[in-house]
């Protein structure tokens, strides 16, 4: 079975004044579909921007990716866009649920950017992946009303709104107390069992330790690649 | 159709940011609300203005009237004044023939001020000899079921019939009277009244009624004097051929100076060179027009201009600023799957509510504006300028708006349709 997605010798390079820092140094990995992955390191270590270019927010200096059988290291914006908002979900450390719109509005807002969005579609599929994170009973509640327990699940529901092949965890539970903080992550741990690739981005060991595999990264390069 | 679908979200969420924003939105809108206002305003009263002195210069027998009078010849041809005719019923043959340009000819003979008896009642007014040309030249008419005009068969037998002005009929016959058929006597002649001039007051076509105090003021000469035969004028009242004058019409306002050339060249020809007339025009009159109306147009548009530039600024800065608060908010948008074409129609379409909005907010406010400047006019003037709304005007008004602010969004949602989306993620 071929992976969900491969990339080999990818690098990502900033200019910063004088000095080219190299955020990613040559990285090999392969993501299957199901996984539940956490990429581990501390700031700096080239985490992020792996998950920036996986996710599509950002394209590699060098090297491939190849998504779904598709080479997509060099795609452009509006491609990107679209594998944004068809294949790929996020989730954020700080939520990032915008405070104008109803809980309901901002599960749906993936669905507005897809070819032939249909109002009431969108809202029917928002429906379901509000009750499959439990929160079919804040339809219409703004962010500011929600916990903050709530509103990751708010915005887990918006990753998986689209049925996405993958979805990036970014710190997660970064803004959370200890009951939510294992209530996200089984949440998200649940989410393989619908085939959807997990990615952990976080700098803590603990919540690393509840993926099945665990990437640790440093210096913008694979340090260890193990599996529980 | 499909753009549609895209635009729809976008000018709800426009609508939403609104709501949310009041006071600062009414801010930004203000520049919009006032140019908006002022244009149509200001286009609504120059109209009703520039309308009114049209039909002065109407009233002054039109921009396209050439008067030609006696008079006299001129110093080194005064020796031969044996030899002048002065203007007489061959002149308008002539002008008829050799001058195309003229559409009507309308020979004048006053006979003066007369005494217009009935049965003991009596008035004093103007009598003129006229053909029937008199009306197109005059832009006169004989509304329907107050007689009719005199003919050119009135000329040719020299009928005693009399064409009498409206204000003349109540003096002479009282309220309520019919007078056509009546007979009325002048110098002892009989002469039976067969028609009713137009009344221009009261016909609410020259003159707009809301402008009652000018009733009984400028316009009242317009409406008294009496008419009859040029012929019979010239037989039985003056007793030679000459007439008083000539009034032409022409048919095409820029051509006034050929016609009036074409004219003079005529007249001296069949008057053996002799210099026995003058020609005016309402050129002068018409150049005052014309450049009244360049005014107004010149001031209104600078107006306008400066109001509407400040409102696209308004509004420019609005979304600019609203953009700076939203920078997340177009983080995540771009995160689960907008495209830059997206955000740009999402924030173009954000100005574009705020212009229509405030567009309409202004034409309600022009309408104030345009009720107060017809309030004060008609203190201010006896002819005072009334303006009316035009729905055509604030249709152009909306629409400038609504140019304005689709100019002014397109650099702010440039911007928001350029941002990286992990930069805007990180603001804070």
């Amino acid at each position: 079975m071929s992976a969900l997605i491969a990339i080999r010798g990818l690098r990502k390079a900033y200019v910063m004044g004088d000095e080219t820092v190299h955020a990613l140094a040559g990285v090999d990995l392969d993501f299957q579909q199901g996984e539940f992955v956490a990429i581990l390191g501390p700031s700096g270590s080239g985490k992020s921007t792996l998950m920036h270019i996986l996710g599509f927010m950002d394209t590699p200096t060098e090297g491939s990716i190849v998504f779904d059988g598709q080479e997509v290291a060099k795609i452009e914006p509006d491609l990107r866009a679209w594998y944004r908002s068809n294949r790929v979900g996020f989730v954020f450390q700080s939520f990032n649920l915008l405070p104008r719109l109803t809980v309901l509005e901002n599960v749906a807002l993936p669905m507005l950017y897809r070819e032939n969005s249909d109002p009431v579609a969108n809202e029917a599929a928002a429906t379901i992946a509000l009750e499959r994170v439990g929160m079919s009973h804040r339809l219409d509640h703004r962010p500011n009303q929600l916990s903050g327990g709530e509103r990751q699940r708010v915005a887990i529901a918006r990753a998986i709104v689209g049925s996405p092949s993958i979805i990036f965890a970014d710190e997660p539970t970064g803004n959370l107390d200890v009951k939510n903080i294992d209530r996200i992550l089984d949440l998200l741990g649940s989410l393989i069992k619908e085939g959807i690739t997990v990615v952990l981005v976080t700098h803590d060991l603990a919540v690393a330790e509840k993926a099945h595999r665990v990437i640790s990264m440093r210096a913008g390069l694979v340090q260890e690649d193990r599996t529980r | 159709m499909k753009l549609f679908d895209r635009i729809r979200p976008a000018i709800l969420n426009g609508l939403r940011e609104l709501q949310a924003n009041k006071i600062r939105s009414l801010l930004s809108m203000s520049g919009i609300i006032l140019g908006v206002a002022s244009l149509v305003a200001m286009v609504t009263v120059v109209q009703g203005m520039v309308g009114n002195f049209r039909q002065f210069v109407d009233a002054m027998g039109g921009i396209e009237k050439i008067t030609v009078t006696r008079e006299q010849l001129p110093k080194e041809q005064e020796h031969l004044a044996e030899l002048s005719e002065g203007i007489t019923m061959r002149d308008v043959e002539r002008i008829r023939k050799t001058v195309s340009l003229v559409d009507n000819i309308s020979p004048e003979a006053r006979v003066g001020s007369e005494r217009l008896i009935v049965e003991g009642r009596e008035t004093s007014t103007y009598v003129t000899g006229v053909t029937a040309d008199y009306l197109p030249v005059a832009k006169r008419w004989v509304d329907p079921g107050f007689g009719r005009f005199i003919s050119d068969l009135d000329v040719l037998n020299m009928n005693d019939v009399i064409v009498l002005g409206s204000a003349v009929v109540p003096e002479l016959f009282g309220a309520n009277v019919d007078p056509v058929g009546k007979v009325i006597k002048i110098r002892g002649r009989r002469f039976t009244v067969i028609g009713i001039l137009n009344n221009i007051e009261g016909s609410g076509m020259q003159i707009r009624s809301a402008n009652s105090r000018s009733s009984g003021g400028s316009w009242r000469w317009r409406n008294s004097g009496a008419l009859i035969p040029v012929s019979t004028a010239q037989a039985k009242f003056i007793g030679n051929d000459r007439l008083s004058g000539l009034g032409l019409r022409i048919g095409d306002a820029e051509l006034l100076r050929d016609a009036v050339e074409q004219t003079e060249r005529t007249i001296l020809a069949g008057h053996k060179g002799l210099r026995d007339f003058a020609i005016t025009t309402n050129e002068q009159v018409l150049e005052d027009f014309r450049k009244t109306e360049a005014a107004f147009k010149l001031s209104l548009g600078g107006v306008a201009g400066i109001s509407l530039f400040v409102g696209g600024i308004g509004i420019m800065n609005v979304m600019l600023a609203s953009i700076n608060e939203r920078i997340r908010e177009i983080g995540v948008r771009k995160a689960v799957g907008a495209r830059g074409s997206d955000l740009f129609l999402q924030f173009l379409s954000e100005a574009a509510v705020i212009s229509v909005i405030g567009g309409l907010i202004g034409l309600v406010v022009s309408m104030g504006i345009v009720a107060l400047m017809n309030y004060i006019l008609m203190q201010a003037l006896p002819t005072g300028a009334v303006a009316t709304l035009d729905w055509l005007i604030m249709v152009q008004g909306l629409a400038f708006s609504v140019v304005v602010g689709l100019v002014a969004g397109v650099y702010p949602a440039l911007r928001a349709a350029s941002l990286d989306p992990i930069e805007a993620l990180r603001h804070e």
